[in-house]
């Protein structure tokens, strides 16, 4: 691979690159991981990139450790990041619950296969629950972006190291083996964030001020109470000030479509067929899985007739497009079980028979 | 407009660059475009192959199951993508390392000995993979020749820039290549 | 005239009320680390990456930046500090449990990659936090909650010896094994503890040092039994020692 660390010019370049660039561009000093297949270019590409750079890279001995390693150089306040998949991103899910009660800014890259267990390598979106309803103990939540092109795939993985800062509440990319592994035109825009200042809470050693301590166990030993709520008005915060979405031609729809990630490409050509065939459908796609859309498709559903969410599972993101629809309309799944995302001739007989 | 492609062959032919190199081309002419290759386990010895999809508009899905174009560079992916060609359509066979029969009435054959030629004319099979792509621009339309250079330029990393005049020839040597004495 | 021959090192805390149990030879070990740390000035640039068991809480004593582990990870933890800041004085303070058995593969890939990074582990041959279960260190025939009629070796097999197995990776500069039993050997420790920091500190490789230290509790024995036990009983298996130092070799 040879994608210099240029700006403004368009490159074909596959995800995982697309990713990895978007690190370096958006400042991350350190990138700690282990291979697995359908990203182990993220790993590649920053092994030399990072060393040539002068930054952090381990190629570390599990995703425990890889996590671990993150939580570490975040302590500091670092740009840290790590990148894995399914099942692998399951061994990582106590230092996410830690890195959540620690309050880090850790920036989590999955590249969803298909699961459970060792699953296969082809592209899935099973991972949704494990993402935004945390497969750690406890009560947390993570910021999950979920890029449907190549193109974001570059632009939320700067957001991802920006949030994960301003809010310091760890922050997962969430991508399938299909946006990992093909190519498409991306043009790297400099990193449009402004900095965020971290020297009132980052280790870097007592120097005239009292020692800090960064841990899990004290905030909850005394007052756990308090800090779960000081917790989770942060994720209120979050909600209010960085829920994204798109929808199109939703102002007349009976029907909307309501798919994420690589799915929204098929479901948006499904939804032109349909409405081809006269059918008035629009499509919503949650770019924030947490937090999720909720009050959009609220207001949606005081109009609209039905929902259908169409996934590559058997069927996740569903129950919560059911909970913010809360019984207004139905909310239907189109669904297939693990792969590429279903064709969208398929897609649209298959919301045609639901109306 | 929107136009799919897909180039199979086995491990080693030179599939997913020559891929890499057409998305590459539609890109310069400002379309969108996606590349999608088979991967994982089928990496390691077995056929090969990848989806191109060029588009005026949004591309309506990365994954095809049907191709107006697909060149197939070995037997075992021409028995495999003969019926993934849609109406109308063409197929490309490297003749030398597939049988020269047809299957299918609707769709267009075009047999060329690539690995052959790339053999005789050039003295390196390794360019089958780029001649393959000559003969598709001259059989589609679609392709500026000129483009295919650039894009040649945008895959081929700098430490063997010094292969890209041969590729060209390989490019010319496939476009120039005389479709009617097939 | 009078002089200060004795005074708390500025790098303990001076309000911390100690909760390590009676007799417990953690105590002795933090103030050593904290010693060695004034004595070598860095202070202000140390960060603690703590462990979980008794160790973790290292950090309620100790006067400089600390970041609690999840267990078994403190030697990855640490691993990510010192990337993202070389410059700073990076170590982790470990029992057994967490070094060598949930957390030995962090260990070993560690030392392997020659972090420039020190590890200070406490051996008392038990889980001490969770009442005394059998851990990778117990000794063949030691009775413990998990091991009711002792270490066998066909249930539970046989004791790590950690300062030998760190000795053997490449990446080590250092490796020691301590005890805190005596005088004698308290001063040997707190010299094997400098040696193994200022390693990190000349950028040679992992310095580690495996301190053997009673547990009275979990032993159910008086302080002065403990220290019986770790000279008569624990130095049979684990032999004090420096299994490699680079520096003695140059």
């Amino acid at each position: 691979m040879t994608v210099e660390c240029l700006t403004g010019k368009k490159v074909l370049i596959k995800g995982n690159y697309a990713i990895a660039q978007a690190a370096v561009l958006a400042g991350c000093d350190c990138y700690f991981g282990y291979p697995i297949t359908p990203q182990s270019e993220i790993g590649e590409y920053l092994s030399g990139k990072m060393q040539e750079l002068g930054r952090g890279y381990v190629s570390a001995e599990s995703e425990i450790a890889s996590i671990n390693m993150v939580i570490g150089a975040c302590a500091t306040g670092a740009r840290a990041m790590t990148s894995s998949s399914s099942c692998a991103v399951s061994l990582m899910q106590e230092g996410l619950s830690y890195a959540c009660t620690d309050e880090l800014p850790v920036v989590l890259v999955s590249v969803m296969r298909g699961g459970p267990g060792l699953g296969n390598i082809y592209p899935s979106q099973g991972d949704y629950y494990q993402s935004v309803k945390g497969g750690g103990n406890g009560d947390y939540r993570t910021i999950v972006l979920a890029p449907s092109t190549v193109q974001e795939c570059a632009d939320l993985t700067y957001k991802a190291f920006y949030l994960a800062h301003k809010y310091k509440t760890p922050t997962i990319l969430l991508a399938d083996g299909l946006l990992g592994q093909m190519m498409e035109p991306v043009e790297f825009k400099p990193y449009p964030y402004e900095d965020i200042d971290n020297s009132d809470w980052a280790l870097s050693g007592a120097k005239g001020r009292e020692p800090r301590i960064i841990r899990s166990y004290g905030p909850l030993a005394d007052d756990r109470c308090e800090f779960l709520e000081k917790l989770f008005a942060k994720y209120k915060t979050i909600e209010e000030n960085e829920t994204m979405w798109e929808e199109n031609n939703t102002e007349e729809a009976d029907i909307v479509l309501v798919s994420f990630g690589s799915t929204s490409r098929n479901v948006n050509t499904a939804a032109k067929i349909l409405r081809e065939k006269g059918y008035k459908v629009g499509t919503f796609r949650p770019i924030t899985l947490f937090p999720f859309p909720n009050k959009r498709l609220a207001e949606l559903a005081q109009k609209v007739k039905m929902f259908v969410t169409v996934e590559v599972n058997m069927g996740q993101m569903v129950d919560d497009v059911r909970l913010a629809v809360n019984g207004k309309v139905p909310v239907e799944l189109v669904h297939k079980g693990v792969g590429a995302p279903p064709d969208p001739e398929y897609i649209a007989a298959q919301v045609e028979g639901l109306i | 407009m929107e136009k799919d492609f897909i180039i199979a062959g086995f491990g080693g032919q030179g599939v997913l660059l020559a891929g890499e190199v057409l998305a590459n081309t539609f890109m310069i002419d400002d379309k969108n475009v996606t590349w999608y290759p088979s991967y994982g386990a089928e990496m390691r010895g077995g056929t090969v192959n990848c989806t191109v999809v060029m588009s005026d508009e949004d591309v309506s899905a990365v994954q095809k199951s049907k191709a107006e174009f697909i060149i197939v560079l070995n037997q075992a992916s021409f028995d495999k993508f003969t019926s993934w060609v849609k109406p109308g359509g063409t197929i490309i066979v490297n003749s030398s390392l597939a049988e020269v029969k047809k299957t299918r009435n609707d769709i267009n054959y075009v047999f060329v000995p690539i690995t052959q030629m790339a053999q005789e004319k050039l003295e390196n099979t390794r360019m089958s993979n780029i001649l393959a792509l000559g003969i598709l621009a001259k059989v589609s339309g679609l392709i500026f020749v000129e483009n295919l250079a650039k894009a040649l330029e945008n895959v081929i990393p700098p430490h063997r820039k010094n292969l890209i005049p041969k590729n060209i020839e390989a490019l010319k040597l496939g476009y120039e290549y005389d479709l009617l004495n097939v | 005239m009078t002089t200060q021959v004795f005074k708390l090192p500025e790098s303990l805390k001076k309000d911390a009320k100690y909760t390590f149990c009676p007799g417990c030879d953690h105590g002795v070990a933090v103030r050593l680390v904290a010693e060695v740390i004034d004595e070598l000035g860095i202070r202000e640039d140390a960060i603690v990456a703590a462990a979980i068991g008794c160790s973790v809480t290292i950090y309620d004593f100790i006067n400089i930046d600390a970041l609690e582990s999840p267990h078994g990870r403190a030697m990855a933890v640490a691993t990510g500090i010192k990337r993202a800041k070389p410059d700073k004085f990076v170590f982790t303070y470990q029992g057994d449990g967490d070094f060598a058995s949930i957390g030995w593969a962090e260990s070993m890939h560690a030392a392997l990659r020659g972090e420039k990074i020190s590890s200070i582990c406490i051996n008392n041959t038990t889980f001490g936090m969770t009442g005394g279960q059998l851990g990778p260190t117990t000794m063949m025939g030691q009775v413990t909650t998990t091991s009711p009629t002792g270490r066998n070796e066909e249930y539970y097999g046989y004791p790590i010896k950690m300062a030998e197995h760190m000795a053997l990776c490449d990446g080590v500069a250092f490796s020691a094994r301590v005890s805190l039993d005596s005088v004698a050997n308290i001063r040997k420790a707190k010299q094997a503890i400098k040696k193994a920091f200022e390693v990190q500190l000349q950028g040679l490789g992992l310095g580690f040092v495996e301190i053997l230290a009673g547990c009275p509790t979990n032993w159910r024995m008086s302080p002065e039994q403990a220290h019986d036990r770790v000279k008569n009983e624990m130095m049979q298996t684990f032999k004090l020692g420096i299994y490699k130092d680079i520096t003695a070799q140059q």
